[in-house]
């Protein structure tokens, strides 16, 4: 039932301040997300790529309202909650969950993990404590646990099960949005496909619709219905997941998956690679025009200073780019 | 041949029992030859060369077995000859670049001081060494870099100012402890880029640890498989990644979603998770994971055997 937007967008924005008038620099804003329009369809797992600072997590936590918005507007199911105070917001969060990367470090060490899969269903439900005990058993198998395992401590599970634990809590109020930030990069390489496709089964069952962060480009095109990806808090190309791989549009896209390395048993030199040269540019201090030109092998003058828009250049492929490969 | 391990065996007393870190592991090197060391958390990938390093210095930990450089024992060297090789004859580079570095001096003073550690020549001149250090390692404007302290630098920058460190005395091995894990993947493959580079320039035989098959596959010349402390799979690169052989670098390469072509509906996953060290299988270790095993594979530990391409399993042994 991929149709309906879920969650959707309008040029939102996201500004820290740092520093303050008594720092040498004086008193700073970061345009961490800068003018994103997306839309989320029910079902869809969109995946969000980009190098470290990119704003990719910034702008997941701002869909779920984990920060507060700058600018723009954030419609849930046509619904502005942009603004909605605290209080507001409480029974949109059972709806809008989130899975962090380190289990560990989200699951507090002194309580049984039954006890923390029960916890958002004291807390949202209005359920019997039979019924939730009946609940948390539904939730550990679901996520592949086993029934005494709930009497057990976060720290004598292993990563893969701790982060199963994560999941549990997160389906718990039978959310319809999770934003997944990082769920498999801190797990063993043999323990990252069991989760991937728990995350596949359950969004399946229980027609879930994800946000899905990762650095891990080869997970994030297996998972994602749809890609967009980020370059200094700005989505610059967008398309389904295999397109987008497959015929990146934007250089930076094209340079960004072209590093992934990957394994070859022909003779290595088959896959052409585009090494940028340079780091991502402080967004204390984004470039003139197109953010990306001061890397990009096909800048000419007018990327300079003139500032690509995302456009939708084919249907479902949107691209930020004055010369796109189209 | 520039290192040659045999049989290492390192194990941690600990109070929940004894820790085979690592058992029974043997490999060796050549001059400008890059071994790539594929394993998980646990496997000994990093526990193995830490002991070639020297740098095991637990009281609780024992280390049995030969490590020979250049024809010289290792194990059992005193602390202050393996400073001399430290540094001057083998480096090291960690996966995060903090560890490596002080905040509190420029990036310039600390490889100049490296230099002077191991190298008697005046200041003047490990600065000037320093220069052609940081250029060789592609950072875009050297001098200028001189006078900046770790935290003004990106990660990948870094990276790099250890890596210049590191080859600051010429090494002749060059010890990688997943030092692009925490990059991004653009990043790592500048970094990928400068190792084959320094294979070549400085002929440094190199031991790259890793996680990730990919990079293994784009960098190793030869390539070894670790699991629960022991090597299951070693082989020259193409003769791993076209025919690999134990059951666990089989499943490790086909759990890996693919970059290009049709997505699989589900990905094969291995059952269950890597075991502990403190309570290991009495047979194979990767036993009870394992797709196909036999009655003996519960009983018996497999070995590695002889040969350029060898896998530690009985089904192997069979065929």
């Amino acid at each position: 039932m991929i149709d309906s937007p879920i969650l959707e967008t309008r040029s939102l924005g996201k500004r820290f301040s740092i520093g303050t008038r008594f720092s040498a620099d004086g008193k700073r804003t970061v345009h961490a997300v800068d003018n994103v329009s997306l839309t989320v369809r029910r079902g869809e797992t969109i995946g969000l790529v980009g190098e470290s600072g990119c704003g990719k997590s910034t702008l997941a936590r701002c869909l779920v309202r984990l920060y507060d918005i700058s600018d723009g507007e954030l419609l849930f199911e046509g619904e502005d909650i942009t603004s909605k105070s605290l209080s507001e917001l409480r029974p949109l969060r059972r709806r809008l969950q989130m899975v962090f990367q380190d289990p560990s470090a989200s699951l507090n060490p002194r309580r049984r993990v039954g006890d923390l899969v029960a916890e958002p269903l004291r807390i949202h439900g209005k359920l019997s404590s039979r019924e939730i005990t009946a609940r948390v058993a539904e939730l550990f198998e679901l996520v592949g646990l086993l029934p005494d395992h709930a009497i057990r401590y976060p720290h004598e599970f292993s990563g893969g099960q701790r982060q199963r634990v994560g999941i549990a809590r997160a389906i718990a109020l039978n959310p319809d949005l999770v934003v997944l930030d990082e769920p498999v990069s801190a797990l063993d390489v043999s323990v990252q496909a069991q989760i991937v496709n728990l995350l596949a089964d359950l969004q399946e069952k229980l027609n879930l619709t994800y946000i899905f962060i990762a650095h891990d480009l080869s997970v994030v095109r297996q998972v994602s219905t749809r890609i967009a990806v980020m370059y200094l808090g700005s989505i610059i190309e967008e398309g389904p997941a295999e397109d987008v791989f497959a015929t990146s549009a934007h250089p930076y896209s094209q340079a960004l998956i072209s590093a992934v390395p990957v394994v070859e048993t022909m003779p290595s030199g088959t896959r052409k690679r585009i090494i940028l040269t340079g780091d991502v540019p402080s967004p204390l201090k984004p470039p003139s025009g197109c953010r990306f030109h001061p890397r990009c092998p096909i800048a000419v003058e007018r990327c300079r200073t003139e500032r690509p828009e995302l456009r939708e250049y084919r249907p479902g492929r949107k691209v930020a780019c004055h010369f796109p490969t189209v | 041949m520039i290192l040659s391990v045999r049989d290492l065996k390192v194990s941690f007393r600990t109070n929940d029992g004894l820790v085979r870190a690592i058992d029974g592991v043997s490999f060796d090197l050549d001059e400008s030859e890059i071994l790539g060391v594929v394993g998980e958390s646990g496997s000994g990938k990093t526990v193995s060369l830490l002991a070639v390093m020297g740098l095991i210095t637990d009281p609780n930990a024992s280390i049995e077995g030969s490590i020979r450089y250049k024809g010289r024992e290792l194990v059992g060297l005193p602390a202050r000859e393996l400073r001399r090789l430290r540094g001057n004859e083998i480096a090291m580079i960690f996966q995060d670049p903090m560890t490596a570095l002080t905040p509190v001096y420029t990036i310039g003073w600390q490889i100049a001081e490296q230099i002077r550690a191991h190298q008697n020549i005046s200041k003047a001149k490990a600065i000037v060494r320093v220069e052609e250090l940081l250029a060789e390692v592609n950072f875009p404007n050297p001098h200028e870099a001189m006078s900046r302290y770790p935290h003004q630098l990106s990660g990948g920058m870094r990276q790099r100012a250890v890596i210049a460190m590191a080859l600051s005395c010429n090494p002749a091995l060059l010890v990688a402890d997943e030092p692009t894990t925490a990059l991004d993947v653009t990043v790592q493959a500048g970094i990928l880029d400068l190792v084959r580079k320094l294979r070549a320039t400085h002929k440094s035989a190199v031991v790259f640890i890793t996680h990730d098959m990919g990079v293994v596959s784009e960098l190793a010349d030869r390539v070894m498989v670790m699991y629960a402390g022991r090597v299951v799979e070693r082989g020259s690169r193409t003769d791993l990644f076209s025919d690999p052989r134990h059951p666990y670098t089989r499943a490790l390469l086909g759990s890996i979603p693919p970059l290009t072509g049709e997505k699989p509906r589900r990905l094969p996953a291995i059952p269950g998770s890597p075991p502990s060290l403190l309570r290991l299988p009495q047979g194979c270790a990767f036993g009870p994971r394992c797709p196909v095993h036999y009655e003996h594979c519960v009983t018996d530990k497999p070995e590695l055997g002889i040969g350029t391409h060898a896998a530690a399993c009985f089904r192997v042994a069979r065929a």
